[in-house]
């Protein structure tokens, strides 16, 4: 027999949502499944990859390892939310100008681990920053231009304030 | 993962409450960083989830000169490395948790749970084991205290009864001229320990007055290596006492061999491993 | 260099936007309407008979839609190899007996994940466990147990290469002692070489199997639609062809009715060019349940059951006279294959043609043999035998060196070949940069200063490495279309598969080189094999070669278009126009001109409708019609290599074992960087997975089980473990390449790996034959030379 559906309350992006969910599911599901929210990706099934990071009350974490009934009341932002209608976040701007990326299946995550960071610690040192971006797993890329493109950020904001995209 | 009923409690007299009525039916989360892991696998299957993660009365850090730390049980790892309390008292923490798993995790994972789930790779605790930590329980029949070395009971066991909830723990403030260190060995930056040592030396007139030396990845349970730290005590310590104690210890390690490193290796990791951090131990208990 | 407006720089992708914002769907993020979830049940034992099979109680859970095993699919093979002389001969679904622990059994297809996982749980299975092999040299011995008893194909089944219309016909034929596949070439006489030599080297080296571990696990969505027989499927891949020809021949589906939808696709490395069980099983689902089928494997499944890179015994004799002139050589190679071929009979050939566009050695054999052995199948991964020849060569030619007092650099220059060299199965170098890569990284590293000076525990070691750019396999083009718009932009056609190496920015670049415009009014449409032309694929390393270059092409017969509508239109000749900026002007008077727009409206108007396409193809090696003799190693197989040279820095840790990269010096010719950044990436991307290969990834195996399918047990580096990365373009441009480009994605890593390798030899002065580095390997190895 199905056990009920639980209401839990979550800003998601700013939006609040009420949403009555199964009470066996992760954040990834709630997001993905619940709300076709798909940035947040899942690339492994051991807590390692951080392909599924999202921020929660401004802490990033695996949204594949954070129970979805555990986010009632809180404040959820996903990748979706960084650009502000024709507005890239610096972060967003500089991935693209730094070409940081490439398969691309990772950045989410990225995306969301160093806004987080920066947030937190606006002018970390490169090696707090590689440190700190450990769980973000990329095969594609080595992380060096991910690394520049934070860094960029974190030293030049004027560069980036949020231009359009 | 398999269906549950979902419980959030708000004090901890609710969650004993609840966790006393459905005794191994139920499971604590905490922060589930381990937990969830267990649950997606179905390696772990119970009835009820008692979620006491935002327990207010849980998540605090209390330091008297006299008294010590007191640290309740939903304290993050980020809360511990970020903190600048405990980077002044207790510096070996902050510096323990920036090994330990990824910021994500320690976003999000307590330091209660991480004790309970008892991975014998655990980073924090040989470290707390060092700091002659106490964890502290609570149930509908009480309260009772533990030392830390006497949690552990196998890997992924603790002493821990089915209607318990760890609630906190205790640090002795440390004696002056008292430097602690942790050195973890893993074949990538972040990547799965292999084997870790952490050391306390205290000194009194250029005298060893107390030593603890704590292994983990190297035995089923953290443990400590009571003959190195007999080795030091009451003896003026200089690299080739270091040297022997670390000899001793990786006697007393019980290491086995799996896919990562032989239990031969594992044995001298120890003594590099106790050799360093017995080192910089010394070496921050003559500059306090 | 020449200047060019685009071509040369580093802008962004055009996949930008889509990728830094979450909108870009991957097959992983597909939903349809309806869709039901497949999970797929696997072998626990590595050799067995099926002996029944029950699915009834499966069948029979709520929310289960079919259950399907070898009896549904009985009779169908696949297999990235299906040549006349080595058939294809994997099953999609286990038929009588099981080869490997993690092969397919058995499928559910159910509401949710959960109900199909559960639905697994209830199929009972009788196994009849039989002996097993691991070892392939255990297997190649008499009395091992023969994992293919049977007939090779089912006597009458036509081979893909029949297909595509090879006269040869495949024979049925029992594989004999687990052989399943076989090089021997030799030119020259290496015998006689060896005789002539003044000082011979033998080492033996093994490479154990590593994984791919793209980011996006595997996995495909598949909807057949009963009322008109099509199959969509979106799936995570390299190149469409043969995903569509595989998923016709298996499931009797016409071909030009199944339709791979465009997807971003998270990383491939060569691990996703097959196809695979899954893939034709989500399609044989979704025609029996009519309903979208998806099929995601999980991490674990992408370990056991997709494929591994190539694991190798390398055997090298080397005979040099004492001045270092390379004599003679002889290779012997034995492959671990796993339960079915994978690439390993392209591999083995591999091995020598890649090396062989690197140094003259005028007497050489190369003999390599795979055996089957109770594995999962290994395949190309990012180099396809250069990671592993280069390992054991490059390592080979740093200790002949030492041997002999000579100069490691000196000695690989003495050796290498000459610009224009036509080697011996006739494939000519007329581009060859690896000369001034070696002495462009020497400089940049200050290898003079360095070496043999830099103290105890540290080290550094160079190593070169090539590869091929495309080789003949079907569909044997690469097609595209280049159409102007109304508004005077142009949209490019290209299949492209785009799994992060940044193909179709690349042939963008291309085309508004071409076509003078700017890179923002080039238009894309990718990825999709009805909207686009026949595509060549993105695995056999032609992405540049051949495939972009089918782009510029195509660019180029539109401009030509163009430029003779606008002649017509202002009165003069062709050679006197210039195009730029969506206009077309006369050189010696740039204010007369026409617009693109209005020249597509005179077109349209006064040449009968003409609406201005251009069409290019391309066809990698053209004058050969099929393919070489992967088996003998004749016949041409390549236009042109890429080459690679590279220096890396290291520190040991004689305690402990552990080695620290301190950096990496790359120096590539890839003929001409059209997108710098781009190609920076690539270089970068290949200096830390080539670390990984080099100190500590490796597929572990216990008894035929995989016992690290995770990323806590696989460690792949992360951002705190990589070395400051120095690349350096020394690039020779083609002739043939687009712009004079060549291959850049696979050429480095082995590279990478030889000169780490050879960094910690020179650190350590342990002499190591395997792989990984692993720190314990290298403490071992220093507390027995402390001994002696």
């Amino acid at each position: 027999m199905e056990l009920a559906k639980k209401l839990i309350k979550v800003a998601v992006n700013g939006e609040s949502r009420e949403l009555w969910i199964k009470q066996n599911i992760t954040l990834l599901d709630l997001l993905r499944d619940y709300l076709g929210l798909t940035g947040a990706k899942l690339a492994c099934i051991s807590n390692s990859c951080g392909a599924c990071t999202v921020i929660v009350d401004d802490m990033a974490v695996k949204s594949c390892s954070v129970l979805a009934m555990q986010v009632d009341g809180k404040e959820v932002f996903t990748v979706e939310g960084l650009a502000k209608g024709k507005k890239l976040h610096p972060l967003q701007q500089a991935f693209i100008e730094h070409v940081a990326f490439q398969c691309g299946f990772c950045t989410p995550g990225k995306l969301m681990s160093a806004k987080a960071l920066l947030d937190e610690n606006p002018n970390p040192t490169e090696e707090e920053l590689r440190r700190d971006m450990e769980g973000n797993l990329c095969r594609c890329t080595g992380y060096k231009k991910y690394i520049e493109a934070i860094m960029d950020v974190a030293q030049h904001p004027e560069k980036y304030s949020a231009k359009e995209g | 993962m398999r269906e549950f009923e979902y419980l959030r409690v708000n004090t901890l007299k609710e969650a004993c409450s609840l966790l006393s009525e459905y005794k191994e039916e139920a499971r604590i989360l905490a922060g589930g960083q381990s937990l969830l892991t267990l649950l997606k696998m179905n390696m772990l299957s119970p009835s009820y989830l008692i979620d006491i993660k935002f327990i207010p009365e849980l998540d605090y850090m209390d330091f008297d000169e006299k008294e010590g730390l007191k640290m309740g049980a939903l304290t993050t790892h980020r809360a511990v490395e970020k903190s600048p309390l405990l980077k002044e008292k207790f510096p070996v923490l902050p510096e323990t948790e920036l090994v330990v798993a990824s910021v994500q995790t320690r976003n999000w994972g307590t330091i209660g749970g991480t004790l309970v789930h008892a991975d014998p790779i655990g980073d924090i605790a040989p470290t707390l084991i060092v700091l002659d930590s106490k964890a502290k329980f609570t149930s509908v029949s009480g309260e009772r205290t533990i030392s830390l070395t006497e949690l552990f009971v196998d890997f992924f066991a603790t002493v821990i009864e089915e209607d318990e909830i760890l609630c906190e723990i205790q640090i002795p403030t440390l004696p002056a001229h008292t430097g602690v260190a942790y050195q973890k060995f893993s074949t990538i930056e972040a990547g799965i320990k292999i084997a870790g040592a952490a050391s306390l030396i205290s000194l009194e007139g250029g005298i060893c007055k107390d030593a603890k030396i704590a292994l983990s990845a190297v035995a089923p349970v953290p443990i400590r290596a009571l003959k190195a730290e007999e080795m030091l005590r009451g003896k003026p310590v200089d690299d080739k006492l270091i040297e022997q104690a670390a000899q001793i210890a990786s006697t007393e390690a019980d290491p086995v061999t799996d896919m990562h490193a032989t239990d031969e290796y594992r044995r001298e990791l120890v003594k590099v491993l106790v050799r360093r951090a017995t080192k910089t131990a010394l070496e921050r208990a003559k500059a306090t | 260099m020449a200047d060019y407006r685009v071509v040369g720089k580093g802008i962004p992708r055009k996949d930008s936007i889509e990728k830094i914002t979450g909108q870009a769907k991957y097959t992983f993020d597909i939903v349809l309407p309806e869709m039901l979830h497949a999970k797929i049940l696997r072998s626990l034992h590595a050799h067995a008979k099926i002996a029944n099979i029950d699915t009834s109680e499966a069948e029979k859970l709520p929310g289960v839609k079919a259950v399907i095993t070898g009896k549904d699919t009985w009779g169908m093979r696949f297999g990235f190899v299906d040549t006349p002389r080595y058939p294809c001969e994997q099953p999609v679904i286990a038929e009588d007996k099981v080869r490997f622990i993690g092969e397919s059994v058995a499928a559910v297809a159910a509401v949710d994940e959960n109900t199909a996982n559960e639905a697994l749980d209830l199929i009972e299975i009788e196994y009849e466990p039989i002996p097993a092999v691991f070892d392939p040299e255990e297997a190649m011995k008499e009395g091992a147990p023969q994992i293919h008893g049977e007939q090779i194909p089912a006597p009458g089944r036509k081979c893909a290469w029949q297909d595509w219309g090879v006269a040869r016909v495949a024979r049925s034929y029992n594989p004999v002692n687990n052989i399943g596949a076989t090089v021997n070439l030799s030119y020259g006489d290496s015998e006689k070489g060896f005789a002539e030599a003044e000082y011979i080297r033998e080492d033996t080296w093994v490479i154990p199997r590593t994984n791919h571990t793209a980011m996006e696990p595997h996995g495909a969505v598949a909807s057949y639609n009963p009322l008109t027989g099509y199959l969509d499927v979106w799936l995570s891949h390299m190149g469409y062809e043969l995903k569509r020809y595989w998923i016709s021949k298996t499931l009797g589906i016409p071909i030009s009715k199944i339709r791979v939808h465009k997807t971003f696709i998270g990383g491939a490395f060569g691990g996703k060019a097959q196809v695979f069980d899954h893939e034709i099983i989500a399609s044989f689902l979704s025609r029996k349940t009519g309903k979208p089928v998806k099929l995601i494997l999980p991490r674990d499944e992408v370990f056991t059951s997709t494929n591994n890179s190539i694991a190798l015994k390398i055997n090298v004799k080397k005979g040099v006279k004492k001045d270092g002139t390379i004599v003679g050589q002889h290779v012997k190679l034995i492959s671990d294959m796993g339960a079915y071929r994978g690439s390993v009979p392209v591999c083995l050939f591999l091995c020598h043609s890649m090396r062989d566009a690197i140094y003259n050695i005028p007497n050489l054999t190369h003999d390599g043999v795979g055996a089957y052995t109770n594995k999962s199948t290994t395949m190309a991964k990012r180099g396809h035998g250069s990671q592993q020849m280069t390992t054991a060569i490059e390592s080979q030619m740093d200790w002949i060196a030492e041997d002999l007092g000579l100069d490691p650099v000196e000695f690989r220059l003495k050796n290498l070949r000459q610009k224009g060299d036509v080697l011996p199965n006739r494939d000519t170098l007329n581009s060859y940069g690896l000369p001034d890569c070696i002495k462009k990284i020497v400089e940049a590293s200050n290898w003079k200063e360095k070496r043999g000076k830099l103290g105890p525990g540290r080290g550094i070691g160079l190593a070169v490495s090539a590869m091929f750019n495309g080789s003949g396999y079907w569909p044997f083009t690469a097609g595209s279309i280049v159409r102007m718009n109304h508004d005077g932009t142009v949209t490019l056609y290209i299949g492209q598969a785009e799994f992060g190496q940044g193909p179709t920015t690349t042939t963008c670049q291309l085309v508004a080189e071409e076509l003078g415009l700017n890179v923002e009014d080039v238009n894309l449409v990718d990825g999709d094999s009805e909207l686009c032309p026949i595509d060549y694929s993105n695995w056999l390393s032609g992405g540049m070669f051949v495939s972009c270059k089918a782009g510029l092409v195509a660019a180029q017969d539109l401009r030509q278009q163009i430029l003779k509508v606008a002649a017509e239109m202002l009165e003069e000749d062709v050679e006197d126009l210039e195009a730029m900026n969506r206009r077309v002007y006369i050189k010696t008077d740039p204010e007369e001109g026409v617009a693109f727009d209005e020249i597509l409206r005179y077109s349209i108007q006064k040449h009968a409708g003409d609406l201005l396409m251009g069409k290019g193809f391309c066809k990698p090696v053209p004058e050969i019609e099929f393919y070489p003799s992967l088996s003998k190693g004749s016949g041409r197989w390549t236009d042109a290599y890429s080459f690679t040279a590279s220096i890396a820095e290291v520190s040991v840790d004689a305690e402990t074992g552990r080695t620290k990269v301190d950096h990496i010096w790359i120096g590539d010719d890839c003929g001409r960087e059209i997108n710098t950044a781009i190609c920076e990436g690539q270089l970068q991307s290949q200096a830390v997975m080539g670390m990984g290969d080099a100190l500590f990834e490796e597929v572990m195996f216990s008894e035929g089980r995989t016992i690290n399918a995770n990323f806590v047990d696989y460690e792949i580096p992360r951002a705190f473990d990589i070395p400051e990365i120095t690349t350096i373009d020394a690039s020779d441009p083609d002739p043939n390449g687009p712009f004079g480009a060549k291959e850049i994605g696979e050429c480095a890593r082995a590279a990478v790996i030889g000169s780490i390798v050879n960094a910690v030899y020179d650190a350590t002065k342990v002499k190591i034959t395997s792989l990984p580095l692993h720190p314990e390997k290298i403490f071992r190895g220093l507390k027995e030379k402390a001994k002696s």
